[in-house]
């Protein structure tokens, strides 16, 4: 990253949850000639300037779809950056005339969103996965266009989750300290944020080794809630006022710090599936076996290497269920709509409904099908 | 004119669209529905509308005898769209289809009209431009277009008026929503850039709303006037 972009990669971190829109179209990387690589994202800022920064060096063109300003897994997720908005990037950009080779290599995170072969069918290009994380890129780049079975899972490291700790937090931060310092005092802003920070920042670093899923979000939210509200009564005491009054403020903000994290912490990281998608009705990846034909596009995209294909029945195999954040992709990407979700009420929502409205369902689209 | 920004909040839950975009409009959106099926609808027409949300403009020239298909990417929008019935003799068919994936499903000189209310705005410059020429190309010699769609006043004062009033709800609509909408700029020079001609451009809604309408012909060339409505 470069000194100038720092203003804006903190606007973009700590505002992540709002989309950033940015120009759509082509851009080039370097001096591109005709057989430079064409590498599709969406118009989420943060999103066009990191993949910029990891080209920077090599020649390559950057197709810029309109994903309405939103990262690429969500805005796929959200039928927001769809096999349409590529068609339209790849049509109303001009690419074609800029290149000999016409293939577009798409994020995978976007195969919740974007069927491949109608971008074939309608413009020509071919399409190819790239990897799920960007910094994979360049050694996907050097090997010739292919992506490494591990690349394509994907990974949280701390800087990561320390950014999605900063969405949550310093925006909850400013405006409660807007609320509390008039109120409460320098004093009393100073624990509420330590207990703001203690509970987001704590959360985020110690997220690879704690339970958060299905039955497990209150519990361990209610931890660190109370060590939330733990630390920020050591501050008040070191600060003189372990008090009523303060007690109250930091009890109500750490119960409010837990509950805002808990409208969807699970749908901010690549390791739950979003609470908000399911609610009470845990869904999981259910395979139609009879319809599987061992194509094997659901295991080039599955992010958390679920799947996995069973070479000697030639048929796909859910292998590890328990890793599945039912993000869609396998469901959109088989050719043969052998995938599914399957709700713990025993409805299902079938592939063509997925492809319809993306993971935008909010649990109104399933049908109850008996075994 | 209350502004159309608020039209976020309602797309985000289309089964309230039509409701809300009536208040907001303050009933004023059925007379644009009515004055676009007048103006291109009739028996035995083949229109399409592009970005025709929850059918509005489809089922009003539908209303009329035309055999309309409307085309949006909203999944939600069209689910809306196509449980309602189609009122009169005309017949109307809903597609999930970008405005530039128009040539894949028409082919050319085919379509007697192209229409869009309210949708233009939400496209980028080039998907405008890509659009109009594609809509050109679909159109039969002497096939309309006509386009509806939010604008900013040209008079100075009325303009800050606009866009002061705008701000609040834009940034109320964008915290409920995250998302907006900008009003449309220079929407008839683009129509005449295209080579559509007998270009007009009528602003209605105290210059907040215009209806840019254009002809194909064979002939290059393109006239323009303006005039103002009510």
């Amino acid at each position: 990253m470069r000194l100038h972009d720092l203003p804006a990669y903190v606007r973009d971190t700590v505002l992540r949850m709002l989309p950033h829109r940015t120009r759509t179209g082509l851009r080039r990387v370097g001096h591109p000639g005709r057989d430079a690589p064409v590498l599709l994202t969406g118009n989420f800022t943060l999103t066009v300037r990191r993949l910029r920064d990891v080209l920077r060096g090599r020649d390559a063109f950057i197709l810029v779809a309109d994903s309405r300003g939103i990262n690429v897994w969500c805005a796929a997720g959200g039928g927001h950056l769809t096999h349409h908005d590529v068609i339209s990037a790849i049509r109303t950009s001009g690419v074609a005339d800029q290149v000999d080779r016409k293939e577009v290599i798409l994020p995978q995170l976007s195969a919740t969103g974007v069927e491949r072969r109608k971008i074939t069918e309608a413009t020509g290009f071919d399409t190819r996965w790239g990897p799920a994380r960007l910094e994979d890129l360049p050694a996907f780049l050097d090997r010739g266009r292919r992506v490494h079975k591990d690349e394509r899972k994907m990974r949280f490291p701390f800087w990561e989750r320390m950014e999605m700790a900063a969405m949550w937090g310093v925006p909850t931060l400013v405006i409660g300290g807007l609320i509390v310092e008039p109120l409460g005092g320098l004093t009393v802003l100073a624990a509420v944020a330590a207990s703001l920070v203690t509970i987001v920042v704590g959360v985020f670093a110690l997220l690879p080794w704690l339970k958060v899923g299905p039955g497990w979000r209150w519990p361990t939210l209610g931890a660190f809630t109370v060590l939330g509200f733990g630390v920020a009564s050591v501050v008040l005491a070191l600060l003189g006022r372990f008090t009523s009054g303060p007690m109250m403020w930091v009890g109500a903000s750490s119960l409010l710090s837990a509950g805002i994290l808990s409208a969807d912490l699970e749908g901010t990281t690549p390791s739950y599936g979003s609470y908000i998608n399911t609610f009470h009705n845990p869904a999981s990846v259910d395979l139609v076996e009879e319809k599987c034909t061992g194509a094997a596009d659901c295991v080039q995209v599955c992010p958390r290497d679920v799947l996995q294909m069973d070479g000697k029945r030639r048929k796909v195999a859910i292998a590890r269920p328990d890793q599945c954040i039912q993000c869609g992709a396998c469901v959109v990407q088989c050719p043969e709509s052998a995938l599914r979700f399957r709700y713990a009420d025993g409805s299902v929502v079938e592939a063509e409904t997925i492809r319809r409205t993306r993971m935008n369902m909010v649990g109104k689209r399933t049908v109850p099908v008996p075994d | 004119m209350s502004s159309f920004v608020w039209m976020k909040v309602l797309e985000s839950a289309p089964e309230r669209y039509d409701r809300g975009v009536h208040r907001l409009s303050r009933g004023r959106i059925d007379d644009v529905y009515r004055r676009i099926a007048e103006r291109v609808a009739a028996p035995a027409r083949t229109i399409l509308d592009i970005g025709c949300g929850t059918g509005g403009v489809s089922l009003a020239c539908a209303a009329r005898g035309a055999e309309v298909f409307g085309i949006d990417l909203d999944a939600g929008m069209l689910e809306v769209a196509r449980a309602k019935p189609v009122p009169g003799d005309g017949t109307v068919t809903f597609l999930q289809l970008a405005a530039a994936e128009i040539e894949d499903r028409f082919p050319e000189r085919t379509l007697d009209a192209v229409v869009s209310c309210l949708a233009f705005s939400e496209l980028s410059p080039e998907q405008q431009a890509y659009a109009l020429k594609i809509a050109r190309t679909r159109l039969r010699p002497g096939g309309e277009l006509l386009i509806a769609d939010e604008v900013a006043p040209r008079s100075g004062a009325r303009r800050a008026w606009y866009h002061l009033r705008r701000a609040p709800l834009i940034a109320l609509t964008y915290v409920l929503t995250q998302t907006t909408t900008r009003p449309v700029a220079g929407l008839a020079d683009a129509v005449r850039a295209t080579g559509f001609r007998e270009v007009t451009e009528t602003r209605i809604w105290e210059d907040t709303f215009v209806l840019v309408h254009g002809v194909r012909a064979e002939a290059a060339g393109a006239s323009a006037s303006t005039e103002e409505g009510s």
